[in-house]
Parts: C-alpha cells; sequence; structure tokens
C-alpha cells in the first residue's frame, strides 16, 4: 500500500518532465531526458556549482586549521537556509489541501500513510535545495580529507539535514500558512519578501570574497560562539566529519524529532486536511462608485492582474525597480562615474553618450509586461472576447500599462543620468528620447511575440510567466536590439557622431514600433478575437 | 430578435455545426437541447460573436454579428458553461468592470448590484476575491454581471449547473421577467425537466444538425420532452 502511495507520490513530483501541459500529452522519452539533463545542468551546475566555489575557498583553510567542524556547520547552516526557504511556502498546501486528499481519505488506506506520503514529498523538495549544497560541499572535503568515516558521515548528514529542513518547514509552514491567512495585500509582501532575497543573495554574492576572508581571521572566534549558540551545529560539523558519537547524537535527535512530529501531525491531519479555510472575511460595504471610461476600466483590469501576481511582478517588471535604484545612484555618484568614464575615453565623450543610452534600453527590456499578458487571460478569455469592446482597445491596455511602468521611472533615471552626464545638450536629450522610443518598441514586441505564441491552457501563471517562448524572446530581442546598436556605433564611430547615430536608432526604433503598432491594430487584433 | 441563417461552423475537417438556422423572437424563452459534443456551445459561442463561422449568418435585430460585433455585444449578455471569471478580481469590483465597460450610470448599477446580489444572497461576498467563490457563488455572479445592463437577448450554456435549488428558482424568475419586457433568452441545458417547464419553444440539436424545433407543444406532442428527446437520439 505505502509502496503504491509513494510511487504516486514520486510521479506528481516528477510530472512536469514526463508530461506536457501546455499540449496535454505524453513526452516523448527522448524530451523527458533532455529535461532531466537540463535541470540537472542547472541544479549541479550552475547552483551547485557556486556553492562548489565557496566550499573550496573555505574547506582547505579551515580543516588545516583543525576546525573542518565549523566548515561543515557553515554549509549545513546555508543547506538549512535554502532547503526552508524552497519548501516553507509549499508545506502546508502539500500537507494539507493536496487535490487528492478526498480521494484517497476516502479509500481505504491508513491516515498515517497519507502522512508519510505527504512527507515524503516535503522531505524531497528540501532535499533538492540543501543538497545543491551539501552535495559539492562533502566532495570537496573528501578531496581535503578523505577517509571512510567522512564518506558515511557527509552522506548521513546531507540525508539528515534534509530531514531537520523537513522538521522546520512542518513547523514554520504551518505558522506561515496561519499569518497568511491574516494578511491583506499578500501579493505585494511576498514581492518585498522575494526582492529582499533578492538583495541578500547579491549582497553575499557581491561581497563573499570579504566574508571568507573575515570567517578565515576569526575562525577561532566564530568557531567559539557557534559552539556557544548553535551547539547542534557544532555536533553536526563533527559528524559529517565522521565521528561517531556526535553523528550517532545528531542522528537520534533528528530522528526523535520527526518522531514527535509525525505523532502531533498524524493526529491532527485529518482535521486539518478536512478543515474549511478560515480566511479573513473581507466585509462588503457599499460605496459610492466612480463610473470609469472603457479605457480606464481596462487599463484597471490589467492593473489589477499585475498586482494580484508576485510572480508577474517579480519576473516581468525587475526594470522598474532598478531604473529607480539607478536614478537614485545617479544622483549620488553619476558625477563621479562620468567623470571616471570621461577619463577612460578621453575625446570619446560621444562614445559615452552612447554607451550610457543603450545601458538605459538594456535595463528597460528587463520589463516583459506585454510578453506573457495574452497568455495571463487563460480561460477568462471568453469575457474579453463577449464584451463590446474592440480587440484592439484590450490590446493598448496591456502596451498602457508596460509603457506605464516602465517609461515613467525611465523618464526620471534618464533625466538623472543624462544632468549629471555632462555631454551636449542634444546628446541628453538623445539620452533620453532613445530609451523611451526602446521602450515603446520592446512593449509592442512583447505583445507581438505572444499573440504569435500564446498559451492558454495552463494551470499555473508561472508557465505563461516564466516558460514561454514569448517572455524569453522578448527579453532576449530587447537585449539583441542593444547590443547590436552598440556594435552598430562601433563601426561607425569614425565616420558619425553620436548625436547623428542616435538619432538614427531613434528614427529605426521608431519605425520598426509604428510597423508593430499598425500590425497589433489590424492582424493582432483580429488574433485576439479569434483566439 | 435573434436569427441564425444556416450556420455551419467546421473544426480542421468536422462540421460541428452544420446548416443550423433558428429565429429566437421578442419574448421568447428558447431552449437548446441536445447530447455532449451536439454542437449546442459552438453555435452559442457564434452567436456572442467569441468563435468565427464559415458559412451562414447571425443577425441580432438586424445586425449581423460578422459585420457589426460591438452593436451586437451591446444588446447582449452570455454566460459560459463554466464561469471562469477574473480570479483576481472582487466579486462587486468585477461587477464595476462589466458596468463601466456597458456604461451603466452609477446609481442604476448599484441599484441593480444590490437587487440581484440580495435575490442571490451574494451581497455578503461581494468584498471576497473571486478566487474564494464556490462554482454556485461564481455562476450566480455571472448571472448578476449579465442582468447588470439590461440586455435584449441573453445566451445562457447551462446557466443551472452548480446552481442551488433556491438561485434556481429566482433564475427562473429572472429569464421570465426578461421576456416579458421584450427581451429573449437562448440557453442549452440538460436538465429536460426545466426545459419542459420554462421555455416557450426548443430546439433539437444532434451531430452539429438541427433535428426537430419549434414551440413546446409542437416539438413534443402528447409525450413528455424527454420521451421525445430520447426518441430522437435513437434514431
Amino acid at each position: 500500500m505505502l509502496k503504491t502511495l509513494l510511487k504516486k507520490q514520486l510521479l506528481e513530483l516528477n510530472r512536469s518532465f514526463f508530461y506536457d501541459a501546455k499540449k496535454n500529452t505524453a513526452r516523448s522519452k527522448a524530451s523527458s531526458i533532455l529535461l532531466i539533463v537540463l535541470y540537472a545542468l542547472l541544479m549541479v551546475g550552475v547552483i551547485g556549482g557556486m556553492f562548489t566555489f565557496m566550499a573550496i575557498g573555505l574547506c582547505q583553510p579551515l580543516v588545516e586549521m583543525g576546525m573542518g567542524w565549523l566548515y561543515y556547520a557553515l554549509i549545513i547552516l546555508i543547506a538549512v537556509f535554502l532547503g526552508v526557504f524552497g519548501s516553507v511556502f509549499n508545506t502546508y498546501s502539500s500537507l494539507y489541501k493536496a487535490k487528492d486528499n478526498d480521494l484517497l481519505l476516502s479509500l481505504p488506506v491508513p491516515v498515517g500513510d497519507i502522512l508519510v506520503v505527504r512527507l515524503t514529498g516535503v522531505y524531497l523538495m528540501g532535499l533538492m535545495f540543501s543538497a545543491v549544497v551539501m552535495v559539492p560541499a562533502v566532495v570537496v572535503y573528501l578531496t581535503v580529507a578523505p577517509g571512510a568515516g567522512a564518506v558515511i558521515g557527509g552522506v548521513v548528514l546531507t540525508l539528515l539535514v534534509s530531514v531537520f529542513v523537513l522538521e522546520l518547514s512542518c513547523v514554520l509552514g504551518w505558522v506561515v500558512a496561519k499569518i497568511s491567512t491574516r494578511i491583506r495585500h499578500k501579493s505585494i509582501i511576498t514581492v518585498l519578501l522575494s526582492l529582499g532575497f533578492l538583495a541578500l543573495y547579491y549582497y553575499v554574492y557581491f561581497n563573499a570574497y570579504q566574508l571568507l576572508g573575515s570567517i578565515m581571521t576569526n575562525a577561532d572566534q566564530l568557531g567559539r560562539s557557534i559552539r556557544g549558540w548553535g551547539y547542534p551545529l557544532y555536533l553536526m560539523g563533527r559528524g559529517a566529519m565522521g565521528e561517531v558519537v556526535p553523528l550517532l547524537v545528531v542522528l537520534a535527535v533528528v530522528g526523535l524529532l520527526l518522531a514527535v512530529i509525525y505523532r502531533v501531525l498524524s493526529r491532527s491531519f485529518l482535521k486539518m486536511a478536512t478543515a474549511a479555510d478560515k480566511t479573513v472575511k473581507a466585509k462588503y460595504q457599499e460605496k459610492v462608485v466612480r463610473v470609469r471610461s472603457v479605457r480606464r476600466a481596462l487599463l484597471g483590469r490589467e492593473t489589477g492582474r499585475y498586482l494580484a501576481s508576485p510572480t508577474y511582478m517579480l519576473n516581468c517588471s525587475l526594470g522598474t525597480l532598478f531604473l529607480l535604484i539607478m536614478a537614485v545612484l545617479a544622483l549620488l555618484k553619476g558625477r563621479d562615474v562620468f567623470l571616471m568614464l570621461g577619463a577612460v575615453f578621453a575625446g570619446g565623450e560621444d562614445f559615452v553618450a552612447v554607451l550610457t543610452a543603450l545601458m538605459l534600453c538594456m535595463i528597460a527590456s528587463m520589463n516583459d509586461i506585454t510578453a506573457p499578458s495574452v497568455s495571463l487571460e487563460g480561460k477568462s478569455l471568453w469575457i474579453a472576447q463577449s464584451l463590446p469592446v474592440k480587440p484592439w482597445h484590450v490590446l493598448r491596455a496591456k502596451l498602457e500599462l508596460h509603457l506605464l511602468l516602465t517609461e515613467i521611472p525611465l523618464l526620471l533615471c534618464a533625466v538623472c543620468v543624462a544632468a549629471v552626464s555632462g555631454v551636449k545638450p542634444l546628446e541628453a536629450v538623445l539620452l533620453v528620447v532613445t530609451p523611451v522610443v526602446f521602450t515603446l518598441f520592446s512593449a509592442a514586441l512583447g505583445l507581438f511575440l505572444n499573440l504569435k505564441r500564446p498559451n492558454l491552457t495552463w494551470t499555473n501563471e508561472a508557465a505563461p510567466v516564466k516558460q514561454s517562448l514569448s517572455v524569453l524572446m522578448a527579453m532576449l530581442g530587447g537585449w539583441a536590439l542593444a547590443i547590436a546598436l552598440g556594435a552598430g556605433y562601433y563601426f561607425l564611430m569614425d565616420r558619425v557622431s553620436g548625436a547623428v547615430f542616435l538619432l538614427a536608432a531613434v528614427a529605426l526604433m521608431l519605425a520598426a514600433a509604428l510597423v508593430l503598432l499598425h500590425w497589433l491594430r489590424t492582424s493582432g487584433a483580429r488574433i485576439y478575437a479569434q483566439l | 430578435m435573434l436569427y441564425i441563417q444556416h450556420l455551419t461552423k467546421r473544426y480542421g475537417e468536422k462540421k460541428a455545426v452544420d446548416d443550423l438556422s433558428l429565429h429566437i423572437a421578442p419574448g421568447e424563452i428558447y431552449g437548446f437541447i441536445g447530447h455532449n459534443g451536439a454542437g449546442k456551445t459552438t453555435t452559442l459561442k457564434a452567436v456572442v460573436g467569441i468563435l468565427p463561422f464559415e458559412e451562414g449568418e447571425i443577425t441580432i435585430n438586424g445586425t449581423p454579428i460578422k459585420a457589426d460585433p460591438l452593436t451586437c455585444k451591446r444588446q447582449l449578455a452570455y454566460i459560459p458553461d463554466n464561469p471562469d471569471l477574473y480570479d483576481y478580481m472582487t466579486g462587486s469590483k468585477y461587477l464595476n468592470f462589466i458596468a463601466d465597460i456597458f456604461g451603466v450610470g452609477a446609481e442604476e448599477r448599484q441599484e441593480r448590484i444590490r437587487k440581484y446580489a440580495d435575490l442571490f444572497e451574494l451581497t455578503d461576498d461581494l468584498a471576497q476575491p473571486i478566487a474564494a467563490y464556490s462554482h454556485g457563488m461564481k455562476q450566480k455572479l455571472a448571472i448578476i454581471s449579465a442582468w447588470l445592463h439590461q440586455p435584449r437577448l441573453i445566451i445562457m450554456d447551462e446557466p443551472f449547473v452548480g446552481l442551488d435549488p433556491k438561485a434556481a428558482h429566482t433564475l427562473k424568475g429572472m429569464m421570465r421577467e426578461v421576456c416579458d419586457q421584450g427581451g429573449a433568452i437562448f440557453f442549452s441545458t440538460h436538465v429536460l425537466e426545466v426545459a419542459e417547464k420554462l421555455c416557450d419553444k426548443v430546439a433539437i440539436i444532434k451531430g452539429g444538425r438541427l433535428i426537430r424545433a419549434g414551440t413546446m407543444e409542437e416539438v413534443k406532442g402528447d409525450d413528455s420532452l424527454e420521451e421525445v428527446f430520447l426518441e430522437l437520439e435513437g434514431e
């Protein structure tokens, strides 16, 4: 029985490798293998690779100082952090809100077995994240201090860390679920938390060298400190090195914790899995309504869609945030940067102006709001199609949202940059106009691509936002255009001035944008009406 | 009110609707019945201008849907078989969005929202996101939104699915009221008892072709609609 259920759970977890939701068919063997290989490359090669470099930097010196346990303690800390971050937000729904809960509970299956299966799913999810830290760290350790004990310790700790992640995820997942039913503006909070995590990630990434140096310099003090506030980490570190007693103690404690959590959860599982959601119900109060024009109503609809989805906001409008940050940085440090650039490219002020304009274009092209906007209509497309509005007007609202969220911060940023750049007045104007026209083009391009490659049959909005060809092509297309313009200027800089080049680029992009806009009004609108 | 003349819709080689002609006059509740895949939804979607069709013509109050879809859409309301609404909006925001599109004034919309939400006992839930609605609540919201601009023609695909008995009774009353005021309703259903009691006229479709249409008496005679339907399906 348990084996059958586990098989089902594994199949469910790995469903996307074997089933194409877009085409509603099974993937071919070759395509499944390719996907698995690509995924493994991403996890092991890219994310794991990053942690390998970190492990290499830490391991040898700490082992030589006789503090191998501190190396593992730091690695375990990161693995637990990443594992919990990766699984905590899904734990509650994986445990209690699985779609097949009612089906399984109606079958002659012991509740304990269902819980084991659900916990296995959460465990594997945590393992996936923590293993990309642990596995390279163990391998690096074995190259520095090989030994049978270290192999056993490393493997056991890798598996145990994920059990610990599971335990933390169960407790924190429950807390997150309880809090999330009581807060409003969840999507904004999710975006802020994600941006915070992103900022922390970049801070650590850009300061890794100093952080490693600081750990090495203060290894003794850090070790004493960890032994004080994080004694379990100390034991885990020693266990991972292959020391038997600490390993057994960790094994016993983690096992005991798991038994307690299993017992508590199995007692409450049925009640939790069948409980109705106690969300805070907003009370309806009749207010004086403001009648909006069709244009504003359609824009309001697009804005509502955008603000309701952290996935959409985070993946398709990071450019807005970066443009605002750039505007502030330009005012604070811009003058020094332009003085330095002026010194580096002495006599090539034109080059600086063109380079700056194209850099602004590249930042603006991080916004791909229009690229998944048609796909995001999904199954509710019938509403817009059956309402008395021109299809072009629906498409125009999508363009307007993109332009509002990109052009306003872009103008702010470009004006700040132009003000401190010290370039000639005409070039300063072009420095602003070029990315503005570029944004018009990229908004139209995103919509064009999405109308050509829509995906309306998604079950999770991450599919059209993260995995769609139109988003990828819109982003790469924007970058490619900026790079092509840069390359063009490089070859022409002896013959034309920066201002003339930027004027030509503006004219070219404006013409392309107008062609795309005409297509959207005619063929695009027809395609949208018949999707 | 609604003329469907020689409508043919193909999906590749397959004819989903084949040379279908119907006339729905003002004041009529017109039922549309047929087995699964008979072509009911395809016909309804073509009528409301969602689905393009190859042959035939559909006119609403004399305006062809192909030539002037906006004029047609302003006069009608559509409720699909599965009310996939905007999950990210609250019920009240959705109703106001629809009212904005149809240009319903502030006072009229408030009065209608109050009236219909109370009728369907949905008032307390209007501030909730649609994502939190059950199927039946979504169906009620779709019905309220359809009635908001007082359309002349209402097209509904299986409107009673998911509704509780009280809401179904309310909807029947609202349908009759629309028709008594000179409007018309064209709807599909599998519930033959409802069709028999509610409809002035009925059309039966099989394999995309109309096999019988007319007043309820003309179609069923002395038999029940169920008997006639099963007999025609068996032929």
